[in-house]
């Protein structure tokens, strides 16, 4: 009839705030593995669309063209890539690390097709841009009324 | 902590930087600085800058930086996600004595701004050689 119910400290509805508090406490503190963000790095993303385009943009400064990764499979437009810290092995020497640094990868369904062999992707000024022709059928098609 | 999903860290908005003639929302860039025996750098992001578009401006051991980011869609395009906004980049710093600052030098590559801020003469270590005697 009675059986054991396991006590769990996590799921009390007084730990979760003071859990939250702590975190709210350090969210501003830059230190690494602390508040909510562990350090990792997540690039800001755009994504905008014109009436034959699909406009992918991406804030990636201080980046090698070579270290960047874009690939499409099936609707899914994947980014990946690096970012190095000068040196690393001196860290050390440093003063002040504020900016991010390692890998990262963000997929994007697309939701529609794209013709794959004519994809351009630039990167200036540390700013990456992907424009992706839509394919012929889902460009919006004029359909004239006749009298 | 680690069942959150991954988020996008805001760039910090700065409060208040004065009055500006143009609109815009103003943001604090994030920085690196190292030491080395002859130097300090200076690494800010400042995605989206063009080197044209950076100015760096010396006062009295007052350091500023500042950085405009041209707009960066045409009014064609619509939004079907907006995670970055783009306005202006500025950041001020305090320099002290040990800084020789008539040769701090700035470059811009790939969006990120480099300042080399020389260490004075008199800072910099020396080797004092021991005679033998």
């Amino acid at each position: 009839m009675f059986e054991m119910v396991p006590w769990r400290r996590y799921r009390t509805p007084l730990a979760q705030p003071r859990k939250d508090l702590f975190n709210w406490f350090l969210e501003d503190c830059d230190l690494p593995g602390f508040g909510t963000d562990e350090r990792e790095w997540v690039p800001a993303f755009d994504v905008s669309e014109t009436e034959g385009e699909i406009i992918v943009k991406a804030e990636l400064s201080g980046m090698k063209v070579e270290d960047i990764d874009i690939t499409l499979t099936d609707g899914l437009l994947t980014v990946k890539g690096e970012r190095k810290m000068e040196n690393e092995d001196k860290r050390e020497n440093y003063h002040r690390i504020e900016r991010r640094f390692g890998s990262f990868s963000r997929s994007l369904n697309l939701g529609l097709k794209v013709k794959a062999d004519s994809i351009d992707a630039g990167y200036k000024d540390g700013i990456l841009t992907v424009i992706l022709p839509k394919a012929e059928e889902n460009k919006p098609k004029k359909i004239e009324v006749k009298h | 902590m680690s069942d959150k999903e991954l988020q996008v860290r805001d760039k910090r908005e700065l409060e208040s930087a004065g009055e500006r003639t143009k609109p815009g929302p103003v943001f604090i860039p994030a920085v690196d600085i190292f030491e080395s025996e002859a130097e300090i750098t200076l690494l800010a992001d400042m995605p989206g800058v063009a080197s044209e578009n950076v100015s760096i401006d010396l006062h009295e051991n007052q350091l500023t930086v500042s950085g405009e980011v041209e707009q960066l869609t045409s009014e064609k395009e619509e939004y079907l996600l907006q995670e970055f906004e783009t306005g202006i980049f500025h950041r001020q710093f305090t320099l002290s004595d040990r800084i020789d600052q008539s040769s701090i030098t700035a470059t811009v590559k790939d969006g990120v701004l480099r300042l080399v801020l020389p260490k004075a003469e008199k800072v910099k270590p020396r080797k004092i050689e021991v005679k033998a005697g």
